[in-house]
């Protein structure tokens, strides 16, 4: 059975071979660039983006896994009807699902897994300046986390083809699925997985002017992108007045709009410094940096676990009802 | 240690959601026969043949095929051969890559028996079998499915979509495969001349239900063609079917002893089935019966 899921992915696998080694080639050669800059402190400047834009579309592996090589797995065979050839060979339908799904998910972490060293070796002298890789995107480009991301991509793939019953419509549906996944995870799940520390920080004019941006398009007084030094900042309340309230709007807008003029230098100008003289303070929660080994593993785990969990349905429903 | 039973199903019932397309049918074949299966489209052939091949599972009854479950397990599949409607193959496996697998997938394989067979309906073995016409597809599934050499071969309607030539040779294959293994074999079927030609046992489905099954030559024996007034004759003859002042009946010697007796004539399966199948139609079912019997 072994040689026939093999013979099956052929082409699949081939495809998957090709654009993998591509990746790995460019990987190698971004790795030996990133090496040769001489001056350290400049390659978060000159690599940030890159890192920030192979992460993202690292993020596509496990869809395009789940969307390639899972859903079509079992849908096609129901839409084809071969599954009525196959199952009447000497082979027990769960034996024959169990198989193809170890090889085929085998194959998903190897994948996963060499794109992800390839890449954590690569990016390691811009991690070690930038210290941001517990960031909620770059997290899911190193480690071992992605392998858990494929095999999950392409486990959900698998089982949505054996209930849709059709290729196209699972594929579509898997694609979109593990992205949201991929979305959902760093913001819902990923910041619970230990207690957060906290912290209270007053917000100076000087602090207010380290921050991204104040204000949303809602409105509101928020502060956005206030870092705390080797951590993953995971939560930041709106700024809160002496007395633990939020901040009126009322108040935060006339600072916004109406700042008395100081001839401040800072990113937000005389906005900073006139909230500056509120006496303003955030709460924060977050992740410290220390965390970053120990969240990869229980991200691993999280979704080995979901991945098995799916397979056990599948195996169930290849069982009960099909044809 | 072997049960004589191919097929044995009790009060088998099977629905899809609200329809239902087997109601308690009630089955025994032996082994050792060519199993006709007939009966009008949609009358619940294909629902059985794929409870027991294991593809379906019933809503209530039981159905056992050699004595256990259908597909309990490897070695039960191992001795069940099926060949689905349409003969699904995969398109992007060549002759050769379908005999592989089977050589995979099959721990009671005959390699030569399948490279055999596949020479001798001319299919080149490196083709793909997405180019293969519905004939060659056909042998092709047929080959796969003998060459586990199972003990029953199930085939579901196989030559249905196939022209006469491509289906005498699928029929004739058939036929010297079973002899071959020394396998029982059920086959569905609409046309009733495959029918004829191959098969010494013989089931009428209509209607989801069982009409009559049993060997072919008792069927033929226990059926006759009677001129007359069904009303006058003897209680112990059942009428089947009535019209035009003709009566098919069944029951073997009251209809000799009859009233009628001078005018008994045997029947032919088809009159027979048609019988069957006209009185399954009449009593409320689907009036189409006698239309789908092609010949």
């Amino acid at each position: 059975m072994i040689r026939m899921s093999l013979r099956q992915f052929r082409i699949q696998a081939l495809v998957g071979a090709f654009l993998l080694v591509l990746a790995a080639i460019y990987l190698v050669r971004l790795g030996g660039d990133i090496r040769a800059v001489r001056d350290t402190s400049q390659l978060p400047s000159q690599y940030g983006q890159t890192m920030l834009f192979l992460a993202a579309g690292f993020g596509l592996v496990p869809a395009l896994v789940g969307a390639f090589w899972g859903a079509p797995l079992i849908a096609r065979e129901l839409e084809t009807g071969t599954h009525r050839l196959v199952w009447n060979q000497s082979v027990p339908r769960r034996r024959w699902l169990a198989v193809k799904l170890t090889v085929l998910g085998l194959a998903s972490m190897a994948v996963a897994g060499t794109l992800s060293a390839l890449l954590t070796w690569a990016a390691v002298p811009v991690d070690q300046v930038a210290g941001d890789r517990f960031s909620a995107i770059l997290f899911g480009a190193r480690g071992v986390a992605p392998i858990g991301y494929a095999v999950f991509g392409f486990t959900l793939g698998a089982v949505t083809g054996l209930l849709v019953r059709r290729t196209l419509p699972a594929m579509a549906m898997v694609f979109l699925a593990v992205i949201a996944v991929q979305v959902a995870v760093p913001n819902l799940l990923r910041p619970n997985y230990m207690p957060a520390e906290r912290v209270t920080v007053s917000m100076s004019a000087d602090t207010i002017n380290q921050a991204r941006a104040l204000g949303s398009i809602t409105g509101g007084p928020v502060v956005k992108g206030v870092e705390i030094p080797d951590a993953w900042v995971t939560n930041t309340s709106r700024l809160l007045t002496p007395d633990g309230r939020q901040l009126s709007d009322a108040a935060f807008n006339e600072c916004f709009n109406n700042a008395p003029k100081t001839g401040a230098t800072g990113r937000f100008g005389d906005t900073a410094v006139c909230l500056g003289k509120l006496d303003l303070h955030v709460d924060m929660a977050y992740q410290p940096n220390g965390r970053f080994w120990p969240f990869q593993w229980i991200e691993l785990a999280l979704h080995l676990g979901i991945s098995a969990l799916l397979a056990a349905v599948g195996l169930w429903r290849v069982q009960r009802r099909v044809s | 240690m072997e049960t004589p039973l191919v097929l044995h199903a009790e009060r088998l019932t099977k629905r899809y959601g609200r329809r239902t397309a087997l109601t308690d049918c009630d089955l025994m074949i032996p082994r050792g026969h060519v199993v006709g299966l007939v009966g009008p489209n949609g009358a619940g052939k294909s629902t059985l043949l794929q409870l027991a091949c294991g593809l379906l599972a019933p809503t209530a009854g039981t159905l056992s095929v050699l004595g256990s479950r259908p597909a309990a397990n490897a070695a039960h599949l191992a001795r069940v051969g099926f060949v689905a409607q349409d003969t699904p193959v995969y398109a992007s496996f060549s002759i050769a890559d379908h005999l592989r697998m089977g050589a995979w997938l099959n721990p009671s394989w005959d390699p030569a028996l399948a490279k055999r067979r596949i020479a001798e309906v001319g299919l080149d073995p490196a083709q793909k079998a997405g180019r293969l016409s519905g004939g060659q597809r056909a042998q092709l599934a047929l080959a796969i499915a003998a060459a586990k050499r199972p003990e029953l071969l199930i085939f579901d309607e196989p030559a249905a979509a196939l022209d006469p030539l491509a289906r005498k040779g699928f029929m004739r294959g058939l036929v010297e495969f079973v002899g071959e293994l020394g396998a029982s074999a059920v086959l569905s079927s609409h046309l009733l001349s495959d029918v004829e030609q191959v098969c010494d046992y013989l089931v009428v489905l209509c209607d989801s239900r069982i009409q009559i099954a049993g060997p072919v030559r008792d069927l033929l024996a226990s059926h006759h063609r009677i001129a007359g007034d069904p009303a006058r004759m003897a209680a112990a003859v059942e009428v089947i079917w009535a019209e035009r002042g003709r009566a098919l009946v069944r029951g073997d010697a009251a209809a000799r002893d009859g009233a009628a007796a001078r005018d008994a004539e045997p029947v032919t399966l088809e009159e027979l089935v048609l019988a069957y199948m006209s009185r399954a139609a009449g009593a409320g079912a689907v009036p189409r019966a006698s239309a789908a019997v092609a010949r």
